[in-house]
C-alpha cells in the first residue's frame, strides 16, 4: 500500500458535484491522475493525499476494511453497510448536503396505523387475513431490521428493492416501505405517509475516518489538516 | 471458516453416530432434509429476527433460497411432503449442518456453520407423555455420548396461556399479550397500556368518527370509514382492504370503551412472568400466586405436574432443575413445554441442547390444521467441547 492518505469520494451524481464544491470552497483542487482511468486524483495543495473516486456503496466498504483513511458519503449508507458503524468509523464533520431522512412509510389510507406499535398490531391481523407476513420493501435491510426490532415489530418480511421503492405498495409488491425522503413529496404522490415515530435516521453526507485504516502519526496529522480545511 | 483439525472431524462424526444410534434405538426414523431451502416459506415462518441471521441467496433462475438456519422447519416440510395433512404419527431424527450468520463474528461456541443432531415427534395424542419422552431421549443420548453433569432449565408457555385465559379481558388483549411474550419491554408497555384508561383512548383520529363506530354494527362502521376516507381524499392504496382497516378501527373503538385491567390483575401477570423457582416448587408457587385472585388454571397446571411425574418415572432427575415463566427461547414458534440443557463448562448462553413443543408450526408450514409437535436438538460442537475440551 502507498503511504499516502486515501480519501474516498463519490464518483458520480449530485454527491460528486457537492463534494467538488466543498473542496473548492476550501481552496482544494482535485486533478485526475494515474493511469488515466479517471478514478484517482491528486490535490495540488495536499500532495500526501490520494483521492479515490468510487460509488457511494463502495466508499462504505473501503472505510470498513480500512483501504481508505477518509471518505465522504451519506450516514445512511454507512450505518446500513457497517453493522458496528460507531466502532469502525469516526464521524468527523457533517457536510451540510445530501440531507435525507430514512423513514417508515405506509399507505396514507391506513388511518388505523399511526405509530410503530400500531404496525405490530396490524401485522398480526394482516397475517390472519392474508396467511402471510406483511412485506416491507427497502434497500435499507439492516437499518429497517434494527429499527423494527427496537420497536418490537416482528411480524414482517423484507423484500429487497433497488429502485422506485415508493411505488411498491401501489404495485402490490409490498405493504409498506423503508426509504429515504427529503421533502416527502414523492411519498405523498404515491399515496404514502410517514409514521409519527417512523423516522429511523436523519442522514446527510459526512466526512468520516476509518478506524481500521493503517494510520501513522503523519497520516493523522494530514487527516486533521483535511478536516480543518473543510470545516473552515 | 477455519479448516478443522482432522481429529475434530473424526470425533464429531463418531459422536454424531452415537447420538443417532440412541435416537434410532428409540424408534426414530433417520432422515436427511434438504440443506438448501426455499427462502420465502422458511422466512415467513421463522420471522425477520432469524432471517437477519440466515444466509439467503438467489439462484440463476432468480429463485430466493437459503441455507437452513435449523433443521426443525425442514423436517416439517419433509413430513408434509409425505403426509400433506400432517396428522400422521411420525418420529424423525437427523444429524447435519445448519448455518447462521453470527453478528460480531463467529466463535467456537457460536459458529456460523454447526452440526445439529435432533429429534422431532409429530401428531402424538398425549402431549405431556410425548414432551417427557423427547426430553428423556435427549438426556439419554447425551449420557450415551459421555456427558455427566448438566443443569436442566424448564418453562411452559401453556401455563402463561392458561393464566391469560383465566383472567377476565377481551380475547384480542390476550392475543396481544401472548404475542409480546417474547419481548419483555414490549410486553410491559402493552400491559401498562391495558391498565390505563387514558392510554386506551385513541389519539390522532377524529373523536367523532371513533365514537360513531359500533363494534356491533360492522357494516355501518365500514360505511362511516369509507365516507371519512372520501372526505379526507384518501384513496385505497395497496393490499389492505376497507374491511381490514375498519376492523382495526373497531378494535381501537372497542378498546377505548373497555374497562382497563385492574392494577391487581396487571401485577399478577407481571409477577407470574417474573417467576423463577426450582422446578419442584414451581406449581406450588404458581398456585400461591393465583389463590388470592380466585383463578383456576385447571388443566394446564395438572399437565405441568403430570409431565414432571412422567419424567421422574422415565428416570430423568429434575430435582435440581429450574423453572422460569419467562424462560426465553429466541425462536417464537414454541407454544408449550420448553427446555434447555446447560453444561457448567459453557454456561447458560451456550446451551448444549434445547427444544420444546410447537403445535402451530406445521400449520404455518402448510398443514390444513394444527398438528401437535415437539422436538429437540443437540448442538454437537458444544457437546464435543464439553466432553473433550477446546480442540487444539
Amino acid at each position: 500500500m502507498s503511504d499516502r492518505l486515501v480519501l474516498a469520494l463519490p464518483s458520480k451524481g449530485r454527491l460528486r458535484e457537492q463534494c467538488a464544491n466543498l473542496l473548492a470552497r476550501a481552496g482544494l483542487v482535485v486533478s485526475k491522475s494515474g493511469s488515466g482511468r479517471g478514478y484517482q486524483g491528486d490535490i495540488a495543495q495536499l500532495p500526501g493525499v490520494e483521492v479515490n473516486f468510487v460509488s457511494s456503496a463502495e466508499i462504505a466498504q473501503l472505510l470498513k476494511s480500512g483501504k481508505a483513511h477518509l471518505g465522504i458519503t451519506g450516514e445512511d449508507l454507512l450505518r446500513e453497510t457497517i453493522a458496528d458503524c460507531d466502532e469502525r468509523i469516526t464521524f468527523l464533520r457533517p457536510c451540510g448536503f445530501g440531507q435525507a431522512d430514512v423513514v417508515v412509510a405506509v399507505p396514507a389510507v391506513w388511518i388505523d396505523v399511526r405509530r410503530m406499535c400500531d404496525l405490530e398490531e396490524m401485522a398480526t391481523s394482516f397475517r390472519r387475513v392474508h396467511a402471510r407476513r406483511m412485506r416491507v420493501a427497502t434497500k435499507y435491510m439492516n437499518l429497517a431490521r434494527r429499527f423494527f426490532a427496537q420497536n418490537g415489530v416482528t411480524g414482517y418480511r423484507i423484500v429487497e428493492s433497488l429502485g422506485a421503492t415508493e411505488g411498491a405498495p401501489a404495485a402490490l409488491l409490498a405493504e409498506l416501505i423503508v426509504d429515504i425522503t427529503t421533502t416527502g413529496a414523492t411519498l405523498r404522490a404515491n399515496g404514502l405517509k410517514v409514521l409519527e415515530d417512523g423516522v429511523i435516521l436523519k442522514s446527510q453526507a459526512n466526512l468520516v475516518s476509518s478506524n481500521a485504516a493503517p494510520w501513522s502519526p503523519e497520516l493523522r496529522g494530514l487527516a486533521r489538516e483535511v478536516a480543518e480545511r473543510l470545516t473552515a | 471458516m477455519a479448516a478443522e483439525a482432522a481429529q475434530k472431524v473424526e470425533a464429531l462424526a463418531a459422536q454424531a453416530q452415537r447420538l443417532m444410534a440412541a435416537f434410532m434405538r428409540a424408534g426414530y426414523e433417520q432422515i436427511a432434509p434438504a440443506i438448501i431451502q426455499p427462502a420465502g416459506l422458511f422466512l415467513d415462518v421463522v420471522g425477520e429476527a432469524l432471517r437477519a441471521r440466515t444466509y439467503v441467496f438467489t439462484d440463476p433462475d432468480g429463485e430466493e433460497l437459503c441455507l437452513r438456519p435449523d433443521l426443525t422447519v425442514p423436517t416439517c416440510r419433509l413430513h408434509l411432503a409425505r403426509h400433506p395433512a400432517g396428522n400422521v404419527r411420525a418420529r424423525y431424527c437427523y444429524s447435519g449442518p445448519a448455518f447462521r450468520y453470527q453478528p460480531g463474528g463467529a466463535t467456537s461456541a457460536h459458529p456460523s456453520e454447526f452440526r445439529q443432531a435432533g429429534i422431532e415427534s409429530f401428531a402424538s395424542v398425549d402431549r405431556e407423555q410425548d414432551d417427557a419422552a423427547v426430553l428423556t431421549l435427549i438426556v439419554e443420548a447425551l449420557r450415551d455420548a459421555g456427558m455427566r453433569e448438566f443443569q436442566l432449565r424448564l418453562g411452559d408457555l401453556g401455563l402463561f396461556t392458561a393464566l391469560l385465559d383465566a383472567v377476565s379481558m377481551p380475547q384480542r388483549w390476550r392475543r396481544r399479550l401472548r404475542h409480546h411474550f417474547w419481548r419483555p419491554e414490549a410486553f410491559r408497555a402493552e400491559l401498562a397500556r391495558l391498565t390505563s384508561r387514558e392510554a386506551l383512548r385513541v389519539h390522532g383520529l377524529p373523536r367523532q368518527l371513533l365514537d360513531a363506530l359500533d363494534p356491533a354494527q360492522p357494516q355501518e362502521a365500514q360505511r362511516l370509514v369509507e365516507a371519512y376516507l372520501e372526505e379526507a381524499g384518501l384513496e385505497l392504496v395497496g393490499t389492505r382492504t376497507l374491511p381490514e382497516i375498519t376492523d382495526r378501527l373497531l378494535a381501537d373503538a372497542a378498546d377505548a370503551r373497555e374497562t382497563p385491567l385492574t392494577p391487581a390483575t396487571a401485577a399478577l401477570i407481571e409477577r407470574y412472568t417474573g417467576l423463577k423457582a426450582p422446578a419442584r416448587e414451581a406449581a406450588g408457587q404458581i398456585e400461591a400466586l393465583i389463590r388470592p385472585h380466585k383463578l383456576d388454571l385447571g388443566a394446564a397446571l395438572a399437565a405441568f405436574r403430570r409431565r414432571l411425574d412422567v419424567l421422574a418415572e422415565a428416570g430423568v432427575d429434575w430435582q435440581g432443575a429450574t423453572f422460569a415463566a419467562e424462560f426465553g427461547r429466541s425462536l417464537e414458534y414454541y407454544t408449550g413445554f420448553v427446555f434447555e440443557i446447560v453444561a457448567p463448562e459453557l454456561g447458560p448462553n451456550s446451551p448444549v441442547a434445547g427444544g420444546g413443543r410447537y403445535d402451530s408450526l406445521l400449520a404455518d408450514v402448510g398443514a390444513p390444521a394444527p398438528v401437535p409437535a415437539v422436538g429437540s436438538c443437540i448442538h454437537t460442537e458444544r457437546l464435543l467441547t464439553v466432553l473433550f475440551g477446546e480442540a487444539p
